[in-house]
């Protein structure tokens, strides 16, 4: 549960009272512009940098008081994996399995496991820096679920693939919602329609809209009778928005907009 | 206690898979090798004082080359973010990352060790005191090492890390230096300052607990100050 998050750096104000809550097995695309502030939304959960106000829990634990035992419950792919180009694929895992604290006789499972549903197993004597991106994507996104965490985030995880690399790893994501939640950032917005059930979309620090994407997509656009895209919803609520006024989200749309 | 063991072994690994490594370990130990020769041949003693003195020295040069890459390189990596996202609190990664170069600096050391065993074919060695001069120059690669990783811990750029570990290392190298400019309080300080005094007395085989107060208050110092730079995000 995200409850009343802001982050200043300096004057500026990169989230502003952001409160949101994610249920298990939830599959929630963050959508918004570059600058909205879903990156520093998503370092605030993973503790990276801390909020100047407001509080995360997750499963009843305080981010600020247990920022240890809410690390292990959380596997995090950055915008750019973090990955050590001198390791085999094997040696990383391996490397994260001990540092996230698996058991040491349940390491080599864990291993098997990541290296199947990720479907490394032919590259894991590989050295990383000689993958592919998509590759490498796939192997960050192995090391952000080797222990089993309850939350997985993903930071634009198909950023700079191409379109048979975009699929593998949406189909990859698709596998977690039966084992974990999952927060994932995006800017291409047929990625949250293939994957997410419910969409938080930010702007200027702001959540402007959370709904489930199900009901996104069955409102009707009243001038047309289609049925409204992703991609429309984000258009208008950007255009009718760009007075700053949350107020004025368009009335065919019939969103839920947040009271900020 | 498995986590810091996890994190030292991966530096290593990182470390040894660069020719980095061995480089630095192949013309160390030359060095070392070449000015022992040339001390033992002018000196005709069968003490290592000189030759310990002059590893100080060298120490204060090959240190920063070691240290520099510590944290700077997760850092532009982008591997920091790696690290300070999984389940490690900060005093793990900056002690994991430190028993690395440690392990790396012992190993180098014990490679000089045939040093006794060729002064003791020459003559009779004493042993306590070429023990407690090996003690020293351990101790105070430890502290030069605590420095360079609180140097890395700064910025993400190496060069900039072995720069700064340089100032830092030939500051306290030199402090005696600039005795004959200050009297006083001032002239005790810099000679308490120096690493050069506190060695002195352990290639002298004494082995005094000012000395080994010195080195690894510095320690802990350097170490503490690097978990705040890592807690502060210093480099950003």
């Amino acid at each position: 549960m995200v409850k009343q998050i802001s982050k200043n750096f300096d004057s500026f104000q990169a989230l502003n009272q952001v409160s949101f809550e994610m249920n298990k097995g939830d599959i929630v695309g963050l959508l918004g512009k570059n600058g909205a502030g879903k990156t520093t939304l998503m370092r605030i959960l993973t503790s990276f940098i801390t909020a100047s106000s407001g509080t995360v829990t997750i499963e009843g634990d305080d981010i600020n008081k247990h920022s240890l035992t809410i690390r292990q419950k959380i596997g995090y792919l950055p915008e750019k994996p973090p990955l050590y180009g001198d390791m085999t694929v094997q040696y990383y895992l391996k490397f994260a399995a001990e540092i996230k604290g698996v058991p040491k006789n349940k390491r080599l499972i864990q291993l098997a496991k990541v290296l199947e549903e990720c479907d490394l197993e032919q590259v894991k004597q590989k050295t990383i820096a000689t993958l592919s991106k998509g590759y490498k994507q796939r192997v960050g996104i192995a090391q952000a679920i080797i222990h089993e965490p309850k939350l997985l985030i993903l930071d634009e995880p198909t950023s700079g693939l191409d379109p048979m690399q975009i699929q593998q790893v949406l189909a990859l994501i698709k596998n977690q919602r039966d084992q974990r939640t999952v927060l994932l950032s995006t800017h291409t917005l047929t990625e949250i329609e293939q994957v997410a059930q419910r969409v938080i979309m930010i702007k200027s620090g702001r959540i402007v809209l959370d709904d489930s994407l199900d009901k996104l997509l069955k409102n009707k656009d009243t001038s047309q009778s289609q049925p409204l895209t992703l991609e429309q919803v984000f258009i208008n609520l950007h255009q009718h928005q760009a007075s700053d006024n949350t107020s004025q989200t368009p009335e065919s749309t019939r969103l839920k907009v947040s009271d900020e | 206690m498995s986590k810091i063991f996890a994190l030292t072994k991966k530096e290593l690994h990182s470390f040894f898979s660069s020719p980095i490594a061995y480089i630095i370990l192949i013309v160390m130990l030359s060095l070392f090798n070449v000015f022992f020769f040339l001390i033992i041949d002018q000196n005709r003693e069968v003490s290592l004082r000189d030759v310990f003195q002059l590893m100080e020295f060298m120490l204060v040069f090959f240190i920063p080359l070691l240290t520099m890459r510590l944290f700077s390189e997760e850092k532009s990596n982008g591997t920091m973010e790696f690290l300070l996202t999984s389940p490690l609190t900060h005093t793990m990664i900056v002690l994991g990352k430190y028993f690395s170069m440690l392990i790396f600096f012992t190993l180098l050391i014990s490679l000089t060790l045939s040093y006794y065993f060729i002064v003791e074919y020459f003559g009779e060695p004493d042993p306590s005191s070429i023990l407690s001069g090996y003690l020293g120059i351990w101790l105070e690669g430890a502290f030069f090492i605590a420095v360079g990783l609180l140097a890395s811990s700064w910025t993400s750029n190496q060069i900039i890390a072995a720069m700064v570990s340089y100032l830092i290392l030939f500051s306290l190298y030199f402090a005696t230096s600039f005795t004959q400019y200050v009297g006083g309080s001032a002239e005790h300080f810099l000679i308490q300052m120096s690493t050069h005094t506190h060695l002195e007395n352990f290639a002298l085989g004494i082995i005094t607990p000012s000395d080994v107060v010195y080195y690894l208050t510095g320690i802990l110092l350097c170490l503490v100050l690097t978990r705040l730079s890592i807690d502060n995000r210093l480099w950003q």
